[in-house]
Order: C-alpha cells, then structure tokens, then sequence
C-alpha cells in the first residue's frame, strides 16, 4: 500500500496541461489549511511508510514539511517525495539529505518537450523547466539521484521528438538517475491537454523504442516492463497498483491522507472535481463485469492478459467511466505480447499461455465475488499445491 | 436493535437472491463527497435503516401487506426474531446468502458454514406461509399487489421477474437510460424508503403515492424529523447509470455502486461531459521537430566543454538555480564566451529585467547567440580582450556579475579584465573541467583561484576577490 500525504490537496503552482488532479482544481475543491496534528495522527495509526504527495507537496512550509520528513526518517528510515522540482532550492538539499527523502520528479523532458507541463506562460514554462532539469542534476551530484516520471505526450514522444526523448534519458543515465516510471497521458483530462495524447499506435510504438534503449542502458530501469513482465509470469508481490484489481471506490494501492488527517482515495479516478472519501468497503465490480463484458462493449472478456492487467487503471478508463477498461488497451495487448513472445522464447511459460490459466481466472472470480483480492501468486500456488 | 437490514423491492422475489448482495453492497459502497457531507449524513442513513424497518413492520403488523422481507447476518438471527415476535408477528428465515468475506466475523472458519451467510426472513402475521413471496410465475402480479404494488407496477415487476429481473434499478437504467431518476427511485435501493416497490417507470404516478403513503405512516408512527430527511433526499439531484452490469449512483452528498445482473447497457458517455466543470483553457502548442529542438538546445556544446546539448542545457540550468540569489540581488550581468547564448537565455527566463550582455569570439557562434537572443540584448564579437575592452565602454559604470569558464578566457589579462568590469564573478564548470578536476574547489585551485565556500558538489560558485593569480 502506497500512503500519500497531501496536506494541500490538489494545490498546485504549475498547471499541467494533461494533469489529471485539474478537475478538482477547477472545481475549486483545494483545502487552504491543513491540520498538521490531525494528518500526523493519522500517520501514526496507519504505521506505514508513506509519501509526501500533492498536488505540489513543496507548497508546504517548510517547517511543517520537515515535520513530516522526520517522522517518516524516525518511523521508518526514509520518506518518500513526490515533486514538481520547481520549488526544491538549495537549502532543501540538506533537508532531503538528513531525513533520507526519496524523490520523485516528474518531467517530460528538458525544454521544450516539458512544454505541456505548463506553467501559465511559454517563459514561466521554460523557466519551471530549466528548475526541474537543475534539480535533477543538483540531487544526482549529491548522491541522491530521484526517480523521474514522464508522461508521454505529443510533445516528447510523438515520432519526430522520440528520438531527442530517447537521446536525454541516455543523458540522465549519464547523470545517474537509475529509475524511470512512465505514464501514458491520460486523454480525457483538461480540455488543455486535447491534441496533446498520442494515438494508442504511437504510444505502443514509443514505448517499445524505450523497452529497447532500456536493454542498451543496464544502468536505467523502465519500472513499467518489469512488472509486465512479472505479472506475466505470475509474480505480483512488488508491482504497482495498476495490475492489482484497484477499486476506485476504496484504492487499495494508494490511499491519502488528506488536509484534515482523513483517509482519501487516489484521485485518478475523480473526474468530476470531487475527492469522494473511501468507501467502507472495498470490492471489484470493475474486474467481475470486465470479465463477463465483450470487448466490443468496453470490457475484456476472452483476453487472455486479463490476469495479468485486470483491464489496468480505472483512472484512464474508456471515455473517463471506471466501469470500463483502460483506453490505453491497445498499448497495453501489443506490450504484453511482445512480453509473453520474449519469456517463450526464453522457455518461460506465460500466465497468458498457461494451461491453468481458465483454471486460475475461475478462482481470481469467485475470490472477488465475495470480495477477496487474493494476489496471482497465492492462486498458483494453490493450484500447483498436490 | 437489530443488526438487520430491510431489502428493496417488497416480494416477490426473483430467482437468485440479488436483494442481499445489492442492498448491502449500496450501503457499503456509500462514498461521501466530503467530511461535511459524511459527518450529517452517515449518521442519518443509518438512523433511517431502522426507522424504516419499524415503519415497514407497523405496515405488517396494520395488515397493508401481509409480509416483509428482512435481511440479517446469523449473529443478527435472533435479535431480529424476537422483534418480530414482540409485536405479535412471526419470523420465518426463506433464503440465505454467502456475505462478503470482509464482513466475516474474524473468528468464523469454513468449519462453520452458517456464520459465513446472510439470512433472509419472511416477517408476517401467524400463520405466516413462506410461498407467498415466492409464488408461481402464473400468480406473481397478484402476488405484488398483495405486498402493495400498483396494478401497473405489480405487472411491470411480474413481466420482469419472469425474465429473470432481480434489480428494478437496474432494469430501469437498461431500459431508458435518458429518463432523469427521481432520487427516491434511484435510492430505493438502499432500502430506507419511501418506495417499498419497484416501480413500473421513472416517473409512476402511483409509486409517487406509495412513498407518500410510507412518510405519512413515519409521522404518525413519530418518526418527524427522520420523514423530513427523507423529503429532502426526494429533492436531490440525482445521476444514475448503469455501464456493462454496474450501477452507480452519484448525488452532492454521495455515491454508491452496485454490480446487477442485469445484462450490459449501453454506456452514457455524456453523463461525464454534463458534470464535468468547466475546463481550464491552456496555451495551444505545435511540437517542433527533432533538428528544431536539438538547435534550440545549442549546437555548440562541445567547444563549450560539453559531452551532450543536454549535459549543457542541465548545466546551465544548474548554474542558474545555484545562483538565483546572486541573480535576485543583480542588475546585470555577462557570460563571457557565451557561445550560442544558452546561459544567456535561461538566466533572461529567470529574471527578464536583468540587464544582459554576452561575448564571444567565434562570429558564426555569436551570430548563432544574436539570433537567439535578440536585438536588446547584445553579444559583442572580437578576441577576448578586444571584446571585454568593447565591454568596459558599453558599461562604462560595470556590471554586476559575470559568468566566466577560466578554461576558456585564456590568461590572467583575460581574468583581470573581467575583475575590472564586473563585482562578482561566477566561476562555471564544464564537463571537461569537472572530468578532469573532480570538483569545483580542485577545477579553481588547478586554475590558480580560490572560490567562496559552498557545497561540494556545486558546478558554480563565486570567485574570491583575494585571489587573482590565474595559471
Ligand atoms: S486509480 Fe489507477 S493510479 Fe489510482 S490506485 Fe487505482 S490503479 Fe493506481
Ligand atoms: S489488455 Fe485490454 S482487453 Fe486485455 S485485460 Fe488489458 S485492458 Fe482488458
């Protein structure tokens, strides 16, 4: 479970174009205080490691933010953090440093292929960018690389940036940044980021050039093609939330702890500008009726990945309603077959290709009909115990 | 009080027992929009659960219907008997159901089957016969009308059980997904009233009367203000749809989801568009193409000591975050040997008001800077000290910092001729440099110069102004 603390919710000091938290902004849904006691408290109950998060988490000032640096460093050895970069200045390097932070930056790329991260003007864009693309460099020299997080989007990966895209991660390699985790835009967002998605081809075919230079650089790991990977061959205790059956209603994966110390939900499913608290139960409609709905109608019956990706995430659901399956399908069909192709030639046997795979797809079903998530792992033991 | 939970409709039932699984999955699956909203309202919901099962028991114990169906987990078994029993009816248990693992209580083994289920009791007057909620396919429109259905509700919930119908709800969303849904239809099914049945349409003008029938029957029985609640959900704006078996509902105060039998529907993709705020408009943008950018990013980079236009881009970004408070304090400044004045560029997006200069001794490069940066700012061409000399009369009254990489300047006249124009003078680190020299500190001390104290990784810092001697 991944805990996010977001203090100020969805506030943030750039206004990404595709972003999918500008709902809630719009909607002026975005808390102008927070009660530290209150989330701290919350913290310690839930006693899990947790994130700083946001909206920006940097907006935070700077006292109570290493409040909640320390009692991450305290309770659990490190806290992560996930930023924009533009607001992280020198003297935050030390903080980063003494509570252990692990950061996550999220950029497109350096100048403009950052573009649709916009910050209100194409100078204040450029000068946001460059601030990211410091930071980056800044953390890297300081022993502290962060994991960067792009989105790909017209302006980065449509195929005549590709090339430059591919061309700077080498560079951040150089640098040594180890972790990219990439997002695929999600397309029904702001009316902004309209024209900004790639179509599901270029995206396949942007992402299979990555999968490829990330077999070039051995220092550089794409977190996406690792855990495909490992869904496939039914080992899902360390992949990410996209791949476990999330519930909308009750995001498993990810929980917040919003302004006043309540538990929230991830907000990639909130497309109406309203954070809905968690609720009291979690269950898997979305799964069950994926399974049972034809393809043609928005859901995955007969696919044979359907283990393995469950439909994927709600938040990027056919025309922004969880009840359907990703809008990024046909990305994510081509990856793993592409996947499933390489671990057979490798004399692996993929879940897809698994004589127990009906047999597996029964018992996932009836464990989520009486709302039990149980991971693919625990089924196949299971099923190959004598 | 019981731990039971009335079901919606009213008998008779359909087939498979949905009524447990879909009342309390509605129930469970209450997602408030906010604390505010949870903080009223939960309270309230669970209030009017039990108030309508002592309405729904009032009305079988007056003799309006002959019998209710009641939900209760097995520890709720015999709470919910001996209410039935102490106002003179009797409890006769006509299904049950697998619950839901979470709600399991945490000392219930598989050894002990019963514990794992839900119960469906028949409530009604002795003798009570357990069919009459189940009864033939042939008597089912009697039968719903017996439990106080419409005549029109009564066949239209007939003619959907024979079809194996188990959620109105849904069955409605199915058939008419444009029709607006009256909140007390579309929260029917979280089983506190005011409609008991299900109705034949949306809008039935005889279901509208059986709710008012339920909230009279409330008042007298006491329940005011509870009846009041109910009449204000009956104004609430409600969406409901139904997409590939799941229900939804989403009102201000909260939402709920169900996943029904009832077959796919079509999905109603404007639902999102009517609710969505109103969208932020962004600048519009056209992607440049590869040469485009690469250029932008400066061709130059390996005169400048540079393995990659990005390494020098990042460079310089860092440069400039590294001194945003030297170019806060500043009114000006140059980059000696500019190139194709990136630096330039990136500390002008900083802070635009910043008088600028840049100098640079490869014409094709300087004229590379010029197109860049534009007439108001000026890049002054020539060998290094023939250009800093140009400097010195531009700016007759100095400059306040000047970024410089010693490697590139060419000697101690160079050094010193910037020391004499400018009053800080900020020492940049190449990849070349850095390579060779590890740090910053060690890149200046080969050079012969001493830098102010700061961080050990930094790739700027300030010159000491004790220290000219430059190898
Ligand atoms: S909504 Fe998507 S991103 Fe959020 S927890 Fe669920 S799967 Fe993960
Ligand atoms: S690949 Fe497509 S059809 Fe298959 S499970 Fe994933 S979203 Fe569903």
């Amino acid at each position: 479970m991944t805990v996010e603390v977001r203090p100020l919710g969805d506030k943030c000091n750039i206004k990404c174009r595709y972003c999918y938290q500008e709902g809630i902004r719009t909607a002026g849904n975005v808390p102008t205080r927070y009660d530290l006691d209150a989330i701290m408290a919350t913290l310690d109950r839930l006693a899990e490691p947790f994130s700083l998060f946001g909206g920006e988490i940097m907006m935070t000032r700077r006292p109570d933010l290493e409040r909640l640096m320390q009692l991450g460093f305290d309770r659990h050895g490190g806290v992560g953090m996930q930023t924009n970069g533009t607001l992280i200045e020198e003297r935050d390097i030390e903080l980063f440093r003494k509570y252990r932070v692990r950061i996550g930056i999220s950029i497109d790329g350096p100048g403009p292929l950052n573009d649709a991260r916009w910050a209100g003007s194409l100078p204040a864009t450029r000068r946001a960018t460059a601030r990211i693309e410091a930071v980056i460099e800044t953390l890297c020299r300081e022993g502290m690389p962060p994991n960067v997080i792009v989105t790909l989007n017209r302006m980065n990966a449509a195929p005549e940036r590709l090339g430059v895209l591919c061309e700077w991660i080498r560079f951040l390699g150089s640098l040594g940044v180890r972790k990219l985790r990439l997002h695929l835009l999600e397309q029904d967002e702001t009316e902004g980021g309209e024209g900004l998605a790639l179509t599901a081809q270029e995206n396949l075919a942007a992402l299979r050039r990555l999968r490829r230079l990330e077999q070039e650089l051995p220092s550089v790991q794409f977190d996406i093609f690792a855990e495909m990977a490992a869904m496939l061959r039914g080992d899902d205790a360390r992949t990410s939330c996209v791949f476990h059956a999330c519930d909308p209603y009750a995001t498993r994966a990810v929980v917040g702890v919003e302004s006043d110390g309540r538990l929230g939900n991830c907000g990639r499913t909130n497309k109406d500008g309203v954070t809905h608290l968690r609720a009291g139960r979690e269950a898997f409609e979305r799964q069950l009726s994926l399974y049972r709905t034809p393809q043609a109608e928005g859901g995955c019956q007969g696919c044979r990945f359907f283990l393995a990706c469950k439909g994927n995430c709600p938040g990027t659901a056919i025309g922004g309603d969880w009840r359907m399956r990703s809008v990024d399908c046909p990305v994510w069909f081509g990856l793993f077959e592409d996947i499933e192709t390489e671990l057979q030639a490798k004399g692996e046997t993929a879940i897809s290709r698994s004589e127990r795979r009906s047999d597996l797809e029964a018992k996932m079903i009836a464990a989520w009909s009486i709302g039990d998530n149980p991971t693919l792992h625990s089924l196949i033991e299971q099923v190959d115990a004598p | 009080m019981t731990s039971a939970w009335l079901t919606w409709p009213r008998p008779p039932l359909a087939a498979t027992p949905r009524e447990p699984v879909v009342a309390k999955a509605a129930t469970q699956r209450i997602s408030f929009s906010g604390p505010q909203a949870r903080s009223l309202w939960q309270p309230r919901l669970e209030r009017l659960r039990h108030v309508a099962l002592a309405i729904e028991f009032e009305k079988v114990r007056q003799g309006r219907i002959p019998a209710t169906l009641v939900w209760t987990d097995y520890d709720g078994v015999d709470a919910l008997t001996e209410q039935a029993r102490a106002i003179g009816l009797d409890a006769k248990p006509v299904k049950a159901s697998l619950g839901y693992a979470a709600d399991w209580p945490p000392e219930a083994s598989i050894d002990e089957p019963k514990r794992l289920l839900d119960y469906a009791f028949l409530i009604g007057a002795r003798p009570l016969d357990a069919s009459i909620a189940e009864p033939a396919a042939d008597g089912l429109a009697q039968a719903a009308m017996r439990f106080g259905y419409p005549a029109c509700c009564a066949r239209s919930w007939a003619n959907d059980l024979r079809h194996g119908g188990s959620d109105p709800l849904a069955s409605l969303l199915a058939r008419d997904d444009k029709a607006a849904m009256p909140a007390h239809v579309a929260l029917a099914v979280l089983g506190l009233g005011p409609l008991r049945h299900a109705p034949c349409s949306a809008d039935c003008l005889a279901s509208r009367e059986g709710s008012r029938a339920f909230l009279d029957l409330g008042r007298e029985l006491g329940f005011v203000e509870e009846m009041a609640w109910l009449e204000e959900i009956a104004d609430w704006a409600v969406d409901a749809s139904l997409v590939n078996g799941i229900a939804e509902i989403t009102t201000a105060t909260f939402r709920c989801t169900w996943l029904s039998d009832e077959g796919a529907a079509r999905a109603r993709p404007l639902r999102r568009a009517v609710m969505r705020p109103e969208k932020r408009k962004a600048a519009p943008g056209e992607p440049a193409d590869s040469a485009n950018i690469l250029t932008e990013f400066g061709n130059g980079f390996e005169a400048a000591g540079f393995e990659s236009p990005f390494a020098m881009r990042s460079r310089f970004s860092t440069v400039v975050w590294e001194q945003t408070a030297a170019l806060r304090r500043a009114t000006s400044a140059v980059h000696v040997g500019c190139r194709e004045g990136l630096l330039l560029e990136l500390i002008a997006q900083t802070k635009s008001k910043l008088k600028l200069y840049g100098t640079e001794e490869d014409a094709a490069a300087a004229e590379a800077a010029r197109r860049r940066l534009g007439a108001s700012l000026p890049v002054l061409g020539g060998a290094g000290l023939e250009a800093l000399a140009a400097l010195a009369r531009l700016v007759p009254e100095g400059l306040d910092l000047a970024f410089v990489d010693p490697k590139q300047l060419g000697g101690r006249d160079a050094l010193a001729a910037v020391r004499a124009i400018a009053k800080t003078v900020i020492v940049i680190g190449t990849d070349r440099s850095l390579h060779r020299f590890k740090d910053m500190n060690a890149y200046a001390a080969a050079m012969g110069l001493a830098l102010l104290p700061g961080r050990a990784a930094r790739v700027s810092a300030a010159l000491s102004p004790a220290n000219d001697r430059l190898h």
